[in-house]
């Protein structure tokens, strides 16, 4: 086996309140994560799942501990712009059309004005919005606009693609038509996936692994390593394996 | 809501219940009362409106000096306001060492500053135009600022991933962001800032609708007063609608709203 493309050593995360019992958001957290692997961080809110994933990103410095991707700091691989981030909202500036937003990163690093054109085109066929270039982010329906966001997000072409929830404002029907969406676009890009959620069945359907956090204080309780063949539609949904992995994990919860 | 048909109704309504009420009133006090002053207090609004087309040309002209040289203020004022809002957006000790000394600017009355700035410059456009800015540069730079520290913390994240510098945060995200509150500081400094500037006129000017204004009341002429009080409500009018205009131009997105495509058809 490889080294691991990301190792996250002892990392605890302190939140400093005022009345002197500090939070503790992550508590030595350990993990190693392959190259080009889907991994979801499970948990409910407080377990430090998202604060885990802004440390990987960079938005975030731990209190104590250490992160290192391929060698190198968060901030370096921030700086050399690795990640592509989704947040839980779409986060897209009301101001620009869906091609001005996917194109607003490229703008940023100075991609000539026809390497633009071709990659906004390229991201709009991935993402399913082709006739959707024009419109404002207003005009689109949630599902869709986390979608452009999803682009925005690719279209550096990063190695990393780092995801806080970003389906969890969805419907269900929307989510799970979603979570197929990018188990395909992961499958053509080969990315590593950092995926955060509190949706279990979502978590299963999408990973490779699956690490489960628990809160107070926010710790790695169990690591699942899901073994459901791929590529996975949502039929996959339906069968005993699927079910076994879902109950798995919600029991691995009520042990704590 | 109430649909843009139903809109102009009302307005219209109100249009007219006012011009009915106006002339009755006038007609009161003239004919039922018997008011000696009747045509000095309240004149007929036919009449004003017939001196109004009768000497048009004059007051335009008035107005039009008036009016531009608010115009210079308030753009002057309104780049102060943006330099300020962003200055104190880039630092806290900056906002902390500016904004009371913002706050006192507004509370020294524009009608005691005028003739201070006029006996120092010695010069009434250039007294107009300074008086116009003074007004100008304060609703601007609040707004402008609030727009700038209202900016949620997931979009400058964004840019922060991609490790964009301060002034590409300030292009991308933090200018566009801060436009519809730049705008509503606008719209409510126009006005303001034509107001000053015939203020300043009534001070000794030569031209200007402000003198119109001082010297028909001065001399009896009532119709030309209200004449130009009217052309004054215009020219206030005129300003904020050309801030409206300019906002529909600058930030189509703002009123696109959705399924509005084709009711204009």
């Amino acid at each position: 086996m490889n080294a691991p493309e990301i190792q996250i050593k002892n990392v605890s995360m302190v939140y400093p309140v005022n009345n002197g019992e500090d939070i503790v958001a992550l508590n030595d957290v350990n993990l190693d994560i392959q190259e080009g692997e889907f991994i979801s961080l499970l948990g409910p809110s407080g377990c430090g799942k998202t604060t885990l994933l802004r440390i990987i990103a960079d938005l975030n410095k731990p209190t104590s501990g250490s992160v290192s991707i391929r060698g190198q700091s968060p901030r370096d691989i921030r700086l050399q712009r690795k990640n592509g981030i989704v947040f839980q909202t779409p986060v897209l500036y009301d101001w620009r059309t869906v091609r001005r937003n996917i194109c607003m990163p490229m703008e940023i690093m100075g991609v000539p004005k026809k390497e633009r054109t071709a990659r906004i085109n390229q991201m709009l066929d991935l993402v399913e919005l082709r006739d959707f270039g024009d419109k404002y982010p207003f005009e689109l329906s949630g599902g869709m606009q986390q979608r452009v966001g999803i682009a925005r997000a690719l279209a550096l072409n990063p190695e990393f693609l780092l995801m806080d929830e970003p389906f969890s404002a969805l419907d269900e029907f929307t989510r799970e038509k979603l979570n197929e969406d990018l188990l395909s676009i992961w499958s053509k890009t080969k990315k590593t996936v950092i995926f955060v959620t509190h949706n279990i069945p979502e978590s299963v359907f999408l990973s490779d692994r699956v690490v489960v956090l628990s809160p107070h204080p926010g710790r790695i309780s169990a690591i699942v390593d899901i073994n459901l063949p791929r590529p996975r539609n949502n039929s996959i949904r339906e069968t005993p394996e699927f079910y076994d992995y879902v109950t798995k994990i919600r029991r691995s919860f009520e042990g704590v | 809501m109430i649909s843009k048909k139903e809109q102009r109704i009302v307005a219209i309504v109100w249009i007219i219940g006012i011009i009915v009420v106006w002339e009755l009133l006038s007609f009161l006090l003239k004919n039922v009362i018997h008011d000696p002053m009747a045509a000095t207090k309240l004149p007929y609004l036919h009449t004003v409106a017939m001196t109004f087309f009768e000497n048009w040309k004059t007051l335009l002209e008035a107005g039009a000096v008036t009016f531009s040289r608010a115009a210079i203020g308030f753009a002057l004022g309104a780049s102060v306001g943006i330099i300020l809002a962003v200055l104190m957006s880039l630092s806290k000790t900056m906002e902390r060492i500016a904004f009371p000394y913002l706050i006192v600017s507004q509370m020294i009355p524009v009608l005691g500053l005028a003739p201070i700035i006029f006996n120092i410059v010695r010069d009434m456009n250039v007294s107009r135009i300074f008086i116009a800015a003074y007004i100008t540069f304060f609703p601007v730079a609040v707004n402008m600022l609030s727009g700038l520290k209202s900016v949620e913390q997931d979009k400058k994240d964004l840019l922060f991933s991609i490790s964009a510098n301060k002034f590409k945060v300030y292009q991308k995200l933090m200018f566009p962001y801060s436009m519809s509150y730049l705008f509503t500081g606008l719209k409510i400094a126009a006005p303001m800032a034509v107001t000053a500037s015939i203020l300043v006129d009534m001070l000794g000017s030569q031209s200007g609708i402000g003198v119109k204004i001082l010297y028909s009341l001065y001399s009896n002429s009532t119709n030309i007063f209200w004449a130009s009080v009217f052309t004054s409500a215009f020219m206030g009018i005129i300003s904020f609608y050309i801030v409206i205009f300019a906002e529909r131009l600058c930030l189509p997105w703002q009123n696109a709203v959705p399924g509005k495509e084709g009711v204009r058809a």
